[in-house]
């Protein structure tokens, strides 16, 4: 085993003075001795702060990861991933199958209702209120999906608030990232999405750019577009 | 000159509903012929065998979008002058730019009702 450097210092000052105290008569060696005595103190007290820097620096890595796992308890990545992704994933699915159910039978009845025979009036209209009251109730879905997707804002905002404080309390940062296949995809065939509270460019204002004769677009045409 | 309500025409979306919701305002106006695809590579594929007279389609689909769709449609020397209509969610300036200088003829945004797709067919195709 090696020993520790303050032990070594220790060793070297012990030989010294164990070398003074034989009675040397030697001026030089003498002088060469109490300097050496001199230098062991010196790395004794050199080692010794460093060790206490090293002790400290392991200490505070230790605190930091105690912290960290602290954290990452908090953080409850197991219920995060095992339930409430999950659960948050169903609720999704349920709503595409209920809005798709729901459409299913309006255009159904809708699509029926225009190719209804109108010979006989009394007959179309107990066809029509049939239908119309089918059309009604298949719109209930809205009430169901509004639930669903609430609960789905939940675990969102949950997710958020945890990670969040994780973040914070570990003074995470931001690292750069490379652009992944499908978002270059995305960038490069201009794919955004709906826009939150309607059509960024509104249908009169594209209706502008087109009304022009010309094939190209002119600058007047996007600054209109920006106005 | 009268627009030929039996020509056919490409309805392109990789939404069911959305299909046939333009399919039936295309029949309410009066179009007889419409054949769908349900993405861009689709309908490409579809246009080499017919000759659509207009083709609607709709911006974000997988694997071909709409916009590839249109530059594929205005690069092919056959195919190239088929009116085209983008019918989409897409609302910012930059995908309309885009698309008009891809030489799409008109541009719908989602939502929109049966006026407004009469309204631009009329402005690509004439009265009809």
């Amino acid at each position: 085993m090696v020993a520790a450097p303050t032990e070594v210092a220790d060793k070297v000052k012990g030989a010294i003075t164990s070398l003074k105290e034989s009675n040397v008569r030697d001026r030089p060696l003498v002088e060469v001795l109490e300097l050496s005595h001199q230098l062991a103190d010196a790395m004794k007290f050199f080692f010794g702060s460093l060790d206490q820097t090293i002790q400290g620096e392991f200490k505070y890595i230790a605190d930091f990861i105690s912290k960290a796992k602290d954290e990452i308890s908090d953080l409850c990545p197991n219920e995060i991933s095992g339930e409430r992704i999950p659960g948050a994933s169903l609720e999704l699915d349920a709503v595409v199958k209920d809005t798709e159910e729901a459409t299913e039978t309006i255009m159904t009845e809708a699509e029926t209702l225009m190719c209804a025979e109108i010979d006989d009036p009394a007959a179309y209209k107990e066809q029509v209120d049939a239908a119309m009251m089918r059309m009604i109730e298949a719109c209930s879905f809205q009430d169901l999906t509004g639930q669903r997707v609430n609960k789905v804002v939940t675990t969102l905002r949950h997710i958020e608030e945890r990670v969040s404080a994780f973040s914070e309390a570990l003074g995470v940062q931001d690292n750069a990232r490379e652009e992944t296949a499908e978002e270059k995809r995305d960038r490069e065939q201009l794919l955004n999405g709906p826009a939150i509270d309607g059509p960024e460019v509104a249908q009169d204002d594209i209706d502008a750019l087109f009304g022009d004769a010309g094939d190209d677009v002119n600058q007047d045409d996007i600054d209109a577009l920006f106005d | 000159m009268a627009v030929d309500m039996s020509m056919p025409v490409l309805v392109v979306d990789d939404y069911k509903t959305m299909i046939r919701i333009i399919t039936n305002l295309l029949k309410q106006l009066g179009f007889e012929n419409i054949e769908d695809a349900a993405d861009g590579k689709e309908a490409f594929a579809k246009m080499q065998n017919n000759n659509y007279g207009l083709v609607i389609s709709d911006w974000n689909m997988e694997p071909m979008t709409g916009y590839e769709l249109l530059r594929e449609v205005r690069a092919d020397d056959k195919l190239k002058a088929t009116p085209f209509i983008m019918v989409t969610a897409e609302s910012k300036t930059e995908n309309v730019i885009a698309a008009k200088k891809a030489g799409v003829n008109n541009y719908i945004v989602k939502p929109f009702n049966a006026a407004t797709l009469k309204g631009k067919i009329t402005a690509v195709l004439g009265e009809f």
